[in-house]
């Protein structure tokens, strides 16, 4: 029973406009350390969100994590850096409706914009409702500054079964 | 704020979708609805498995054949035939229990949760690989570092496709001709025997053809794979750094002329996926350097051709990378065209560590310490 939005730059639910949402969707607000959401390995990543829209009761518990994954062709990936589970009352009372955290980010892996393998990190804050339902929002990051990679001249592609 | 995130979700209690939708990379169905049913099979093959072995067990009454008013009650099992019965149900409870536990450890857990717990250092020790200490997500490369080289400090170990191709040929040859012998010997105590089964005999000519031609494949391949001689690559260090050079040392076998041998750097991105029933994996080269070539190269007689030459890591490079079903892999290629043979490609794995680090922060802004701690 997960909501998600993966992207939320770029993807909007149809009917999402301030009319037509519920007025209890939950909103989040995070800001990164960093204007362009560039980091280096090793440095500390800082960030500070506000959670709006949900009312504090119906909360039953919190996550806050920073992960990689794999997207492209291939089944994804995934690799938890940091997590963070806060399950009763008075420790979601202190990271909510607003909190921050910082994270010192591994040396590896670098952020990576292949062709059919690409590596994203991200910030995931997941919120988990007392009905069951829960809702999560990720803001992706980049770690490092590698070029992404384009396909040769004289591409070699070979499938195996 | 500088960035704003949002998901869809309402609070209102409703129950799962039973049914899913594919909206970009995200499904609307209920992943509980997943877990559950896949708890249910499990707990079913538990049952099965129970009753199963609990019938075998305790034994059915069994009338014997000739006198049917009379019930046999002791079947006289060996501890062999004990074990063989009770094979199928122990399985069951095996993989049934397993399966139960695996669903009940990660039922109500977010993908995030179940990937920082035990689950995934359960997951990385049964594939055996484990990451250098410091760098996750990069390969070990303590097999790429196990063989000392003659002049320089590594020789890399050879990762040739043909091999490959070598071993399915000769898979292929061996079974295939197996059930031509067979089928020929059935033929042939027909025809000891005075009769002739046409059937057989026409169904034996095409399989005798490609059984044939199975040898044949087998025996050129193993020809090419060697005539043309062994091809070592020696490197002075390892694993590698983008931005640093190394000297490789090329030494190529084989007593012929070869028209031309290339030297070369590849990346190459690795992604397995699933179609259907099948796991498929697709391999795609995103860059090549030329390092060096030589042409009309022919080797000392009763020595080899050898070369050295320095290969600069591109600074800025992606380091390797390897995860369950994806990875980056880089490798040292050495392509070949002899004068009386098919062309060769044989490929030396090498592992590329990520670059230097521009920024350090040894500490964290306090305040922001405090409040995560």
């Amino acid at each position: 029973m997960s909501d998600a939005a993966r992207s939320p730059q770029s993807w909007e639910p149809r009917d999402a406009t301030p009319e037509a949402r519920p007025t209890s969707f939950p909103r989040v607000m995070l800001q990164f350390s960093h204007p362009g959401r560039c980091y280096q390995p090793l440095e500390w990543l800082t960030v500070e969100y506000a959670v709006s829209g949900i009312a504090e009761d119906r909360t039953r518990a919190m996550e806050r994590s920073l992960l990689w994954y794999t997207e492209g062709k291939g089944e994804e990936d995934m690799g938890v850096h940091f997590f963070e589970r806060f399950t009763t009352q008075e420790t979601i009372a202190g990271v909510m409706p607003e909190g921050s955290f910082a994270v010192q980010l591994p040396s590896s892996p670098l952020s990576y914009e292949g062709v059919i393998v690409k590596i994203r990190w991200c910030v995931r804050l997941r919120v988990f409702f007392e009905t069951g339902r829960d809702h999560v929002s990720e803001h992706v990051f980049t770690l490092g500054s590698v070029p992404p990679a384009a396909i040769p001249v004289r591409a070699v592609e070979r499938l195996y079964v | 704020m500088e960035f704003c995130g949002r998901g869809i979700g309402s609070p209102a209690m409703r129950p799962p979708r039973f049914f899913a939708k594919k909206r970009g990379h995200r499904r609307t169905g209920s992943q509980a609805w997943g877990t559950f049913a896949e708890g249910l099979f499990y707990a079913l093959l538990i049952s099965v498995g129970l009753v199963f072995g609990a019938l075998l067990v305790t034994g059915a009454a069994v009338y014997a054949p000739a006198e049917p008013d009379v019930v046999v009650l002791q079947r006289g099992y060996d501890w062999w035939m004990w074990l063989l019965t009770l094979l199928i149900p122990v399985a069951l409870l095996a993989f049934g229990g397993s399966g139960l536990v695996r669903v009940v450890r990660i039922w109500g857990k977010s993908l995030e949760h179940r990937a920082a717990g035990g689950l995934a250092l359960v997951k990385g020790l049964a594939r055996g690989t484990q990451n250098p200490p410091g760098h996750p997500g990069v390969p070990p490369c303590e097999n790429l570092e196990n063989s000392p080289g003659t002049v320089l400090r590594y020789r890399l170990p050879l990762e040739s496709p043909e091999n490959w191709t070598l071993v399915g040929f000769g898979l292929f040859a061996l079974l295939w001709n197996a059930v031509v012998v067979v089928l020929a010997v059935g033929a042939g105590a027909d025809l000891i025997g005075g009769t002739i089964d046409w059937l057989l005999l026409c169904l034996l000519v095409p399989f005798v053809a490609v059984g044939v031609g199975g040898v044949v494949f087998f025996v050129r391949a193993v020809v090419l794979a060697t005539s043309v001689g062994p091809t070592q690559i020696e490197i002075s260090d390892h694993p590698l750094v983008p931005g640093s050079s190394y000297d490789v040392l090329l030494g190529q076998g084989g007593a012929g002329l070869f028209r031309s041998i290339e030297l070369g750097l590849e990346i190459e991105e690795q992604a397995t996926f699933r179609q259907g029933t099948d796991t498929r994996t697709q391999r795609l080269v995103v860059r090549r350097e030329r390092i060096a070539g030589w042409q009309r190269v022919r080797a000392v007689p009763g020595g080899r051709f050898e070369a050295r030459v320095t290969v600069t890591i591109p600074p800025g490079a992606m380091h390797s990378f390897a995860s369950e079903n994806n990875s980056v892999q880089w490798r040292v290629v050495v392509r070949g065209q002899p004068d009386r043979w098919p062309e060769f490609v044989r490929v030396f794995p090498v592992v590329v560590f990520p670059g230097s680090i521009r920024a350090v922060l040894p500490e964290p802004p306090p305040e922001v310490l405090e409040e995560a701690g």
